[in-house]
């Protein structure tokens, strides 16, 4: 987007430009002085991980300190269970995304490109779920989880977000395969491949950007969920790691120190995604506009 | 062909359904029936017509999560739709820094509501909070609080923080709304002689209002939700003042482990989203046959 304004401007005598640039300046620092004051919780707890306890204690969570260490990050290791949570939470989260993300897929694609015979109503159906509040599934499911001894394992996270991430996924896929040019699948009808491969060879390399934005969406709500790791598990050893961090910091009392590390490690996963995909998401809008 | 065809689409079809109907479908049609009963968790429970619901109206506890519920719902309309569409205009308008500026406000949207909540319990501190700390810094010693113990400002302390993350996605929606506003047609209306306010109001706005539409019910979806924050930051408390209809409805079910009322409380939450979204859903398409 940068580069069409600036294409914009260029017409714009040399003089007008820089009255232009100028005029602006308060609004840029404005805007940066705003942007670094929203950042602020998050430097922050940041920090607070890099601070010793008995500067904490002595001289309040949020004063600068002036000698900063990483034995906090040791100490999370060690005192809490935060490496089981994290592997827990990858185990549940990475199985969790590829398939509510491939079940979103082949829904989305029938429903916008095979359109059979009351596709459009079980479309509807199907995102009726992004509606669904997750309270009203929570005793069903509990008493199912108990009564087939899945309770206090991974198993019920898996499901329930490959389930509950239908709605979302299906409704993604389906406006990406509204907006694509469906020739090419035609071409593979005349050459009678069959409906799999189609989809399998010829529509899936062009779902690509749209299956790595979708990913990182359904990545970042399952890695951050908390109320079903809550609700269906009950170990220490099966805890997820927003709850086991929240747990951890109850049960024992956790110095503040350790628990801003566990809080920096248990974002770290998702702020690392979120800027490998800004980067797309950006990139996106940029050649978008220039299109335009 | 196209029976063939059909064929294939109801067997792609098939293993969605399943799994949306096994983890959705079933439970909500379950507690939907189970918000008739008197059952606990330990036996059966008896059908009680709607003795569930005539307790919740005789009950401050619901009557009061409804309430908060409510207004963490308005709040979701107007805080998002306004700071957030503030933020996207004024970044459109910069190039320098733009993008710095935009990842330092996109940042908060990879966090949990955990963090967010962890991280804003410290803000608010009552002897070492960030909050206090700038109030006596700013010679307002004597506005400083015990935020989220104090019942009258509990609920919008914990509110704010939500607020934190949610007017970043709006400003990312809006943000990508702005990028389909032509740029032809605004400068058109420049040249006409048209205002900064006029250009706003009768060129971005209405190009923008598919982008309104996304954000208010993203967030009216979201604020309908709001368990995460809530739970972190006050459990609900202080003395339950900050329970929504979402935290009532897991403490009735799995602390007295009362699941007739938790269901039937999780159905008014049910029934409540559905008017609301279908309120905003029926405005919308008013606005757009009278636009």
């Amino acid at each position: 987007m940068p580069e069409t304004v600036l294409a914009g401007r260029a017409a714009i005598p040399a003089a007008a430009g820089a009255r232009e640039r100028s005029s602006k300046a308060p609004l840029v620092a404005a805007l940066l002085g705003f942007a670094v004051l929203f950042l602020v919780p998050c430097l922050g707890v940041l920090y607070t991980s890099l601070k010793s306890d008995a500067d904490i204690a002595a001289n309040g969570l949020w004063a600068p300190s002036g000698n900063l260490t990483l034995d906090n990050y040791l100490q999370a290791f060690t005192v809490g269970s935060t490496g089981r949570y994290l592997l827990n939470s990858v185990l549940v989260t990475v199985p969790a995304t590829a398939i509510s993300v491939a079940l979103g897929t082949l829904a989305g694609y029938t429903i916008a490109v095979l359109r059979p015979r009351g596709g459009e109503l079980i479309g509807f159906f199907l995102l009726a779920g992004l509606f669904v509040p997750p309270q009203i599934l929570l005793i069903p499911l509990f008493q199912g989880f108990n009564a087939t001894g899945l309770y206090d394992t991974l198993w019920p996270m898996i499901i329930v977000h490959s389930g509950y991430g239908i709605s979302l996924c299906t409704l993604v896929m389906r406006n990406f395969f509204r907006s694509l040019p469906m020739e090419l699948r035609a071409a593979g009808l005349v050459d009678g491949a069959s409906e799999p491969r189609i989809l399998a060879s010829i529509v899936l390399p062009m779902t690509r950007p749209a299956l790595a934005a979708l990913a990182t969406l359904q990545f970042t709500f399952i890695w951050n969920d908390f109320l079903y790791p809550l609700v269906f598990t009950r170990s220490d050893t099966m805890r997820t790691v927003m709850v086991g961090i929240l747990q951890q910091q109850g049960q024992f009392s956790v110095a503040y120190g350790v628990q801003a590390a566990m809080a920096v490690l248990a974002s770290l996963p998702t702020v690392a995604i979120f800027i490998a995909f800004q980067k797309h998401f950006i990139a996106g809008l940029t050649a978008g506009a220039v299109k335009g | 062909m196209t029976i063939r065809r059909t064929w294939w689409a109801w067997g792609f079809l098939a293993a969605p359904l399943l799994a949306y109907g096994i983890t959705v479908v079933w439970p909500a049609l379950y507690s939907f029936a189970h918000g008739f009963t008197d059952w606990h968790a330990v036996g059966g429970g008896d059908f009680v017509g709607l003795d569930q619901f005539r307790r919740m109206a005789a009950d401050p506890s619901f009557l009061r999560a409804l309430r908060n519920t409510l207004i963490w719902t308005v709040a979701a309309v107007v805080v998002p739709t306004t700071v957030g569409l503030a933020l996207a205009l004024a970044l459109n308008r910069i190039t320098r820094f733009a993008k710095l500026i935009k990842s330092f406000f996109f940042l908060p949207l990879a966090l949990s509501l955990v963090v967010v909540g962890q991280i804003w319990f410290w803000i608010y501190r009552p002897e070492d909070g960030l909050l206090n700390i700038v109030l006596n810094a700013l010679g307002l010693g004597s506005w400083g609080h015990a935020w989220l113990s104090d019942p009258n400002t509990a609920l919008w302390a914990v509110m704010v923080a939500w607020g934190w993350q949610q007017v970043t996605l709006a400003m990312v929606i809006f943000l990508a709304g702005l990028t389909g506003v032509s740029r032809d047609l605004t400068e058109a209306a420049q040249v006409d002689g048209a205002g900064a306010w006029q250009r706003l109001r009768a060129v971005v706005l209405p190009a923008l209002r598919p982008s309104f539409v996304v954000v208010t019910s993203l967030s009216l979806i979201n604020a309908l939700k709001s368990f995460d924050i809530v739970y972190v930051m006050t459990g609900g408390g202080p003395f339950r003042q900050t329970e929504t209809l979402a935290v009532l409805a897991y403490r009735v079910s799995f602390k007295t482990y009362d699941f007739g009322y938790g269901s039937a409380v999780s159905i008014v939450l049910f029934v409540v989203s559905i008017v609301i979204i279908g309120l905003f859903f029926a405005w919308n398409s008013w606005r757009d046959r009278h636009a």
